[in-house]
């Protein structure tokens, strides 16, 4: 008994020898290893000469990461994808090719994940792509792949992606705001779409959403709005591309795509044309603009605009305090601009708007931003059928006055109202007026009813 | 040679161990060894009679003191950085996943051995006189590890750990007045965040385990004062067992003054002991005893290599969960406790009060007093059926809502069969 219980012993012990080596095999021989092998023999193949080749044979294997402490991201992702910065692996089988068409946007400086998804921390293929249980971002297809531009280029629009730029558009101008929140505005009927792009949603289930919301999510309050497939694409762009993390201000100097047209943008918001002209046409305070770029080198035109005065003494230009790729822009603009284009410009600028058609414009964006629209109409008519309100569909808002003061109207449109029934003993009308102050600011609210003020008159007129 | 050989002497200092004093010194000259008694008796070596779970237990926290150190030295205890350390554990450290593994199943399997050292203490009635503060002691070290295992739970802060803390300290909030603050003090805040994360790190690192070593070590000591392991059930015959311990006034006899003698010295042991406090020793149960070395020892030994290569072998194919980065936006529905309090959340899925604060403030209470409510001297199995019968309906109940709460509860805690696939769930 005494000598089988030692023998057992020496066994087990044995046995947790074993245990602990193949433990230290299972972790020793991970797939990244085996793609840097392959990567170095690939490499070898270039070398002139034995000796070299040996060298890079010998290349112990490491794990390659880019850490983005701004952004808690870590990307490992070229432990495997080694030549995604070599020119020279252009034609190398996948995950060694070259990533042509990058731009500024270097790996090594930006990471993959950050447009590409996939988890950056996972070193075996199956979890870096991110299909695996519990990783809510896998990669994004190639279909859907530009929508990452809009997670960094909040503002302006991004070449070759006119979908985000489109998507936004239909966001703020289709009344999605009255039913979800993104960045703490909008209504809580429908979920917050702040963080949208990093939930673990397919770019196809999105889709299919904006097509026929029901169809995907059984019960949905989400009403479709028929859109067409390329609107419902472009919206599914502008959802991948809402994500909580602060790209943008991480790479705070990209936020702006320095464009030609983001340049004409700043220059008729900076006013330029109050003291410059470009080919006459302007003001002659200023030097003429026309050929700036071929007088000067560029770096010369950012310090200009940095601060004037250091390149000019006694200049009047003021500091504008640009950012560096709005200057860029600005520059690049300046490049182009031609005397027509600038004469557009003077055109547009004497048709001055006063403080009232400010406030007005508002008001209607607002209307349509936060969804008034959807019930009330574009033009105002109303028309959506609602049974059993009174006259059976939603009212038009285009002769409130006769009825209402506008302090009236905006208590209705602060705290809501339930539509009159035609029958009173049958059911309650399917929509009504929801209470918005807790949505709209008071200024918000006031802007709509002057709003709808203003298309009050006109119809007294016509009347 | 000669200095090799005093320095070997200079370290052991025992005779061979071919004789009998070498093997009894190797007990009692040994700090770590001389916890036994250099004699123990054969039938408490019986693998039937205790299945070794306390010594499996105590292995088991020696593989978590160990394993937890090295996992120390690569987490950052707040969030986010808690939860990239753990995939960095899965990803990038050398043998990370096997460590992280072992440390995770020696937790689960220490909750099991020590509830199940727990039932076998209480089946052969070995809390009983004298040893009733020990159970006491195995109690709080029941606790002790429960509230290890919890704290552990929610380190690697992703959705399975946060939910699990979160649904289980609002538990611990439906106590009567003090529940909130409690659970306040607890967390660093009214929800689970990074105060929380922080505070479970020291209690999990610092504070349980120091408790946890201080009350083995007096688990331990108490077992040798108590009288050594409790004899076998099977050996009692009918006859009672006789003890005699210190400080059981009614069973000294007054000590009798011995007449001084001029050679001999008097020790302390005389002084403070006129009888043995082991159980009685007659002369023929002396014939029973045998050496601790090397009938104890080699079976401890058996029992940690077997205990240590059974989470080796399990760590090998079987990784511990991760799931994804906690959000507290987002609520898995149904978000359940660790598996050892789903007894409790589903007693509290019925009544917040009497599930969540009566029904285990009672059971612990119980389980404590168990030694001084029982009042029936004897051990065997036929004089105790009514408290027999009693233990295991608590431990098949126990049982049975956990076994309800982890594989029969669906979204909203509906009951639902886990052979019933719902889908949708979490949206």
């Amino acid at each position: 008994m005494e000598r089988r219980l030692q023998q057992l012993f020496f066994a087990l012990s044995l046995f947790a020898l074993v245990l602990i080596l193949a433990a230290g095999w299972q972790a020793n021989t991970p797939s990244w290893k085996t793609y840097q092998r392959s990567f170095l023999q690939i490499e070898a193949q270039g070398e002139p000469n034995a000796v070299t080749k040996a060298a890079v044979l010998a290349t112990p294997p490491e794990i390659h990461q880019v850490l983005l402490s701004g952004l808690q991201r870590v990307d490992r992702c070229t432990t495997c994808h080694l030549g995604v910065e070599d020119p020279t692996m252009k034609n190398a089988p996948e995950p060694f090719r070259y990533h042509a068409g990058l731009g500024p946007h270097v790996p090594s400086r930006f990471g993959c994940t950050i447009c590409h998804g996939g988890q950056g921390l996972a070193t075996d293929k199956e979890g870096a792509h991110g299909n695996v249980a519990f990783w809510p971002n896998p990669l994004l297809s190639r279909d859907y792949i530009r929508a990452s531009c809009g997670r960094c280029h909040k503002e302006g629009e991004v070449p070759g992606v006119p979908e985000l730029t489109e998507g936004r558009h239909l966001f703020e101008t289709q009344g999605c705001r009255g039913c979800h929140k993104l960045d703490g505005v909008g209504g809580s009927i429908g979920p917050d779409l702040t963080g949208e792009g990093a939930n673990r949603r397919s770019p196809d289930w999105l889709e299919r959403h904006f097509l026929a919301p029901n169809a995907v999510s059984t019960g949905s309050a989400m009403p479709n709005f028929h859109f067409t497939k390329e609107q419902a694409r472009d919206l599914t762009y502008y959802m991948l591309s809402l994500t909580n993390e602060e790209m943008g201000s991480y790479f705070s100097s990209v936020r702006l795509i320095p464009s030609p047209e983001y340049g004409r943008q700043l220059f008729v918001e900076k006013d330029c044309l109050a003291c410059h002209a470009v080919g006459g046409a302007g003001a002659k305070t200023a030097p003429d603009l026309l050929g700036v770029t071929k007088r000067h080198s560029i770096e010369w035109l950012d310090e200009q605009l940095v601060n004037p005065e250091l390149v000019y003494p006694g200049s009047s230009m003021p500091e504008y305090d640009l950012e560096a790729n709005a200057r860029k822009a600005l520059v690049a603009y300046m490049a182009t601009a031609t005397p027509e284009d600038v004469q557009l410009v003077l055109s547009r600028k004497t048709r001055t708007m006063t403080p009232e058609d400010v406030a007005i414009e508002a008001g209607k964006q607002d209307f349509a931003r936060f969804g008034c629209v959807g019930c009330h109409g574009t033009e105002l008519q109303g028309g959506v059928a609602n049974p059993n309100a009174q006259g059976g569909e939603v009212p038009s808002l285009l002769h409130v006055s006769d009825d209402y003061t506008k302090d009236e109207v905006i208590a209705i449109i602060r705290n809501g109202r339930v539509p009159p029934m035609d029958n009173a003993a049958g059911p309650a009308p399917p929509l009504y007026m929801p209470a918005w102050k807790h949505v709209l600011s008071d200024e918000d609210i006031n802007r709509i009813a002057d709003y709808l003020w203003s298309k009050q008159e006109k119809n007294k007129d016509a009347w | 040679m000669n200095l090799i050989r005093e320095i070997w002497q200079s370290i052991v200092r025992r005779d061979p161990l071919s004789t009998d004093k070498g093997k009894s010194e190797l007990v009692f000259l040994n700090v770590w060894l001389h916890i036994h008694p250099a004699k123990v008796k054969k039938e408490n070596l019986k693998f039937r009679h205790t299945f070794y779970l306390g010594f499996i237990t105590f292995f088991l926290f020696l593989i978590l003191l160990t394993t937890g150190i090295a996992l120390m030295v690569y987490y950052r205890p707040y969030p986010p950085q808690a939860y990239q350390d753990m995939k960095d554990l899965q990803y990038v450290v050398f043998m990370g996943p096997f460590l992280r593994n072992m440390h995770r199943w020696a937790a689960h399997g220490m909750v099991i051995c020590v509830f199940l050292h727990m039932c076998r203490v209480f089946y052969t009635g070995s809390y009983k006189k004298p040893r009733q503060f020990n159970w006491v002691i195995g109690v709080l070290l029941l606790l002790l590890t429960l509230g290890l295992s919890f704290t552990g739970y929610l380190l690697p802060w992703d959705q399975l750990a946060y939910w699990a803390i979160t649904v289980g300290t609002n538990i611990g909030s439906y106590a009567p007045l003090v529940g909130g603050q409690v659970r306040e003090l607890l967390l660093g805040g009214h929800s689970v965040g990074e105060g929380a994360l922080l505070r479970f790190y020291v209690l999990h690192v610092a504070v349980l385990p120091s408790l946890m070593i201080l009350l083995t070590i007096v688990h331990f000591w108490r077992v040798r004062k108590d009288g050594g392991l409790s004899r076998p059930v099977w050996k009692l015959k009918g006859k009672k067992e006789e003890l005699v311990t210190i400080g059981a006034p009614a069973q000294t006899a007054a000590l009798q003054a011995a007449a001084a003698s001029k050679d001999k010295t008097y020790g302390l042991m005389e002084v403070v002991s006129g009888k043995p406090i082991f159980e009685t020793v007659t002369p023929e149960e002396e014939e029973d005893t045998v050496f601790s070395y090397p009938y104890a020892f080699v079976r401890e030994a058996v029992v940690l290599m077997a205990t240590v290569t059974t989470i080796m072998t399990i760590s090998l194919f079987l990784n511990a969960p991760l799931e994804e980065l906690a959000n507290p936006a987002k609520t898995p529905n149904p978000a359940k406790a660790p598996w050892y309090f789903l007894g409790l959340q589903e007693l509290v899925s019925h009544s917040a009060f009497l599930g969540g604060v009566v029904a285990p403030a009672l059971m612990v209470l119980l389980l404590l007093a168990i030694p001084y409510l029982d009042r029936n001297p004897s051990r065997n199995l036929a004089d105790r059926k009514l408290i027999l019968w009693l233990f295991t309906i608590f431990v098949v109940a126990n049982l049975a809502l956990i076994v309800v709460g982890t594989f029969f509860r669906g979204p909203g805690w509906a009951l639902v069969p886990p052979w019933v696939h719902v889908v949708g769930g979490t949206e």
